[in-house]
């Protein structure tokens, strides 16, 4: 009977001891960091929602390298024994990754949002480039690189366009700066060769003024060209009585230097000859007279200078003729008319009817402006 | 005495018995890490972004789990290996869908590569019908040159499709195609304003 009790007493001993053993071994075991690892797990995915891993690369970066040191050190100290381990460097981990995390996901709202400000408004301001340089030269003999740098803008800004439309804001800012280079240098060169073009521009003026003056003082008909404009204007008595499209020299850009330049003179000239329409392969021509003494001394100043060699020669046999309405500049250096155009100068000029050729009647702040 | 040693023997080997009970499920997770790097392989990222990123963060959550359970004295891996299970299915799912997706993009791609060139074929009609008078023929020179863009912006996104990359060239022929059609319309309506005049 003693026996029996002793036994009641030791089972219920171990009992109570045993489980207050276990759940004492429970209790200091260290409490391992799943709050702070979940904290910075969510964080994380947070940052990706908000594509930091694009737009905030280096914060998301490191948020990341902070994780997955956490991850290492959690999976070291597991390897310890349970009583051995510490897990105060995988919190400080855990935390640093889910703070780069939250900095990353604002970074990458906050950038995300300046990006797309910036994008809109700079292609925008392509889409206005892009207009101004058509406006301005369409119609004006730009080299071939030119032409094709424009067009190759053009078509990466739409590229821009439809990367931004998509979301795709890195690719759209990619594009943006590309096109940009290419818009900007193209309408800069060209911008440059069409101030050069326009330096001339007072004393077109003062022709283009005397030229009409001395059509009003003789009650007689004057000629004036506009080559930016194209313009063929005929002026009686002072006032502009007929305007037509005049087409000229494949390269109209600049005063006429030497022969075979293709370009149509610039100067105050006067018919020197009728031709009539089975005398000229041009319908009917009127021959100026090119070079005038003013064009001979120029001429002359450049072979001194150097800048002409000393066999080019001057050139000759400028006309206002028929044969036009072809749409383009495609003369070797002659104004070309429709044929029923030429029918009306043919019938107003005589030997002798003033013909002035400008650069422009116009300023270069209007035309640009226009 | 005996019954005494054999009581803590007993006790010692039900505390083994528990704390180990559970293994780390390292097969499970060799299989949905080789699923999540197949669905990579795939082109999940590019063609099904979010989707990818959520089998990523689920297996995050999971290594995470299962860090916590070897972390305790008694270590239960059932929910993890479970959950290891779905992510699995779900990165193969991933995996399917990007290759769909991919699919998709390269179909559009050919259709506006085809679509592009029927464009470009008849702006090459249209630009010998187009007129040439006024300042027409010093716009259809520029013309000329937008085209000869479109067209090395077609072969372009013709070797971006070659090389597998869909996305890029869709992006590089939907912009090549709305600069033709743009050229389309112009050309047209400038037949037709001369058309209407006679």
């Amino acid at each position: 009977m003693k026996k029996f009790w002793k036994n009641v007493l030791v089972f219920s001993v171990l009992a109570v001891t045993v489980p207050l053993i276990v759940l004492l071994l429970i209790r200091l075991t260290p409490k391992p960091p799943v709050g702070e690892m979940e904290h910075a797990r969510q964080t994380l995915s947070k940052a990706v929602t908000s594509k930091a891993d694009t737009y905030s690369k280096k914060l998301f970066n490191q948020a990341k390298v902070n994780y997955d040191s956490a991850m290492v050190n959690w999976q070291r100290e597991n390897k310890k024994f349970i009583y051995l381990r510490d897990y105060e460097k995988v919190i400080m981990f855990a935390e640093l990754s889910a703070k780069k995390a939250g900095q990353a996901t604002e970074n990458s709202i906050s950038s995300t949002s300046n990006l797309k400000i910036k994008l809109k408004q700079e292609i925008g301001l392509l889409n206005n480039l892009v207009s101004e340089i058509d406006a301005l030269f369409t119609t004006y003999p730009l080299s071939a690189e030119i032409r094709n740098r424009i067009s190759k803008g053009k078509m990466i800004l739409e590229e821009a366009q439809i990367a931004y439309e998509k979301g795709q804001y890195i690719q759209a800012n990619r594009k943006t700066t590309d096109s940009e280079y290419l818009l900007t240098s193209s309408y800069e060169n060209a911008s440059a060769n069409l101030k050069n073009y326009f330096k001339s521009y007072t004393v077109w003026k003062k022709w283009a003024d005397k030229t009409i003056n001395e059509s009003k003082k003789n009650s007689d008909y004057s000629i004036i060209i506009d080559k930016f404009s194209r313009k063929f204007f005929i002026y009686q008595a002072g006032s502009k009585k007929y305007e037509f499209e005049a087409e000229l020299g494949k390269n109209w850009v600049g005063d006429k230097r030497v022969k075979g330049d293709l370009a149509t003179p610039e100067g105050m000239y006067k018919i020197t000859k009728k031709i009539d329409r089975n005398r000229t392969k041009y319908y009917k021509a009127l021959l100026l007279d090119y070079p005038n003494e003013e064009d001979k001394e120029k001429f002359r100043s450049e072979i001194a200078l150097g800048s002409l060699p000393r066999t080019a020669k001057i050139g000759g046999l400028i006309e206002i003729h028929g044969d036009g309405g072809k749409g383009v500049d495609w003369t070797e250096g002659c104004v070309a008319l429709t044929d029923k155009e030429m029918d009306v100068v043919f019938r107003i000029a005589k030997v002798g009817t003033p013909v002035t050729i400008v650069g422009s009647m116009v300023d270069l702040e209007n035309v640009m402006s226009r | 005495m005996k019954n005494k040693v054999l009581m803590g023997l007993a006790a010692i080997v039900m505390v083994a018995v528990l704390s180990s009970c559970g293994k780390k499920p390292q097969v499970e997770i060799d299989a949905t890490n080789a699923a999540i790097e197949a669905a990579k392989t795939a082109e999940a990222a590019v063609y099904v972004p979010a989707e990818f990123a959520a089998v990523q963060d689920s297996m995050t959550a999971i290594m995470a789990d299962v860090a916590a359970q070897e972390s305790k004295l008694f270590k239960k891996f059932g929910p993890a290996k479970l959950k290891l299970d779905a992510t699995l299915a779900l990165a193969n799912q991933v995996a399917a869908n990007a290759a769909v997706k991919k699919e998709e993009v390269k179909k559009e791609v050919e259709t506006l590569l085809t679509e592009i060139k029927a464009v470009i074929e008849e702006n090459t009609t249209l630009m010998k019908k187009a007129p040439r008078g006024k300042e027409g023929a010093a716009v259809l020179e520029q013309i000329k040159t937008e085209m000869v863009t479109i067209e090395a912006s077609v072969v372009e996104a013709q070797g971006l499709y070659d090389k597998g990359t869909y996305m890029d060239a869709d992006n590089k022929v939907k912009a090549a195609k709305e600069r033709a059609v743009g050229i389309n319309t112009e050309l047209k309506e400038a037949i037709a304003k001369v058309k209407g005049r006679k």
